[in-house]
């Protein structure tokens, strides 16, 4: 019988109230759940959770929203959104609104992932290899798809050719390789840093008192939001890349 | 004096050949800790340095030149953190080696 680890309370709800709708769309797509009474774990209930935290917060938002008077609410998100938006313009040369959509997603979900794990109580879903995985396929998606439509297939292609038709041989491999190490690089920096800010903390906690462990945590949080930061830059950039047009 | 430095730093890596006098059973998974353990204290240690680089040579920048503090500032954000996750993807390595 595997280990199974500590449920999270979000955890034990979810597998009481719905784990045969679970069970059957596992068994369905072919991964049939190891304990049937448990198929709910708890990086994918705290990413649900977070998910539902930001949807309750941007519909509040929404509600609130005014031209005349901006409470604080509007006026702090009135300032991420020009700080995407400001780097998109610095990533992307032309036409970078259209993607700060995303961005702003990306930087938005990151970030309240890695920060809900410092609560106690709550773990943050980005220390497990499979969440920043997704989010690093889904940015791999994005900015391949926004080169096709921005370029066509055939100049997008073309382009891991490199400068010169005659350097084709040597920089195709090269640039695919590259091109596949870029959501590899992503996923696991954000997994091995959030990782290890827990286990740095764990690892001290067990061996002084309240004082360097709580530093560390300060740290943590230094590093989430750095991380969250990074993740977006970097899709910013691949976007850049993605959709330039050499003139 | 650089290369006796080198001599001695091969000198104990070879001090350390006993451990091939381990039996094949439960030779394999033995081995794997240790070198995990080297290689990430290699990878930290160039890391550092490389991080120690980029922030002597991001300080003098920005004392040079007050007003471009903006974007030598991102830069050495940038550079700081894509430094670290090379050493990273060896903790990752350390853990995948078990």
């Amino acid at each position: 019988m595997p280990e199974r680890e500590a449920e999270l309370w979000t955890t034990v709800l979810f597998n009481r109230f719905l784990a045969s709708p679970l069970d059957s769309f596992l068994t369905a797509i072919g991964h049939p759940p190891a304990d049937p009474a448990h198929p709910w774990e708890n990086w994918i209930t705290m990413e649900i959770l977070v998910a539902l935290i930001i949807i309750v917060l941007f519909a509040l938002l929404r509600s609130k929203l005014s031209v005349e008077r901006p409470g604080k609410l509007q006026m702090m998100f009135e300032a991420i959104y020009s700080f995407v938006a400001g780097q998109a313009r610095d990533a992307v040369e032309h036409g970078s609104s259209k993607y700060v959509p995303f961005f702003g997603t990306l930087f938005i979900f990151i970030l309240f992932m890695n920060l809900i794990g410092i609560i106690p109580g709550f773990e943050s879903p980005t220390m497990t290899p499979a969440v920043p995985a997704g989010l690093a396929i889904a940015a791999f998606l994005y900015y391949n798809y926004m080169g096709f439509r921005e370029q066509g297939i055939g100049r997008y292609l073309a382009h891991f050719a490199g400068p010169m038709p005659l350097l084709a041989p040597l920089m195709v491999p090269i640039e695919f390789i590259s091109h596949l190490a870029r959501p590899l690089s992503l996923t696991i920096r954000l997994f091995a840093n959030m990782f290890a800010g827990e286990r740095v903390t764990i690892t001290f906690l067990s061996l002084t008192y309240i004082f360097l462990p709580a530093v560390f945590m300060g740290l943590h949080v230094f590093v989430a939001l750095l991380q969250a930061f990074i993740f977006m830059l970097l899709t910013m950039i691949y976007v850049g890349g993605a959709v330039a047009h050499e003139h | 004096m650089t290369r006796k430095l080198i001599f001695l730093a091969v000198a104990f890596l070879l001090l350390a050949s006993p451990i091939f006098a381990q039996t094949p059973g439960g030779g394999g998974s033995d081995l794997h800790l240790p070198f995990a353990y080297l290689a990430m204290g290699i990878a930290s240690g160039l890391c550092g340095l490389g991080q120690g680089r980029a922030v002597a040579s991001a300080a003098e920048a920005m004392a040079r030149n007050p007003g471009a503090q903006a974007g030598i500032r991102f830069a050495l954000i940038l550079g700081l953190v894509l430094i670290e996750s090379l050493a990273l993807y060896t903790l990752v390595i350390t853990y995948v080696a078990k």
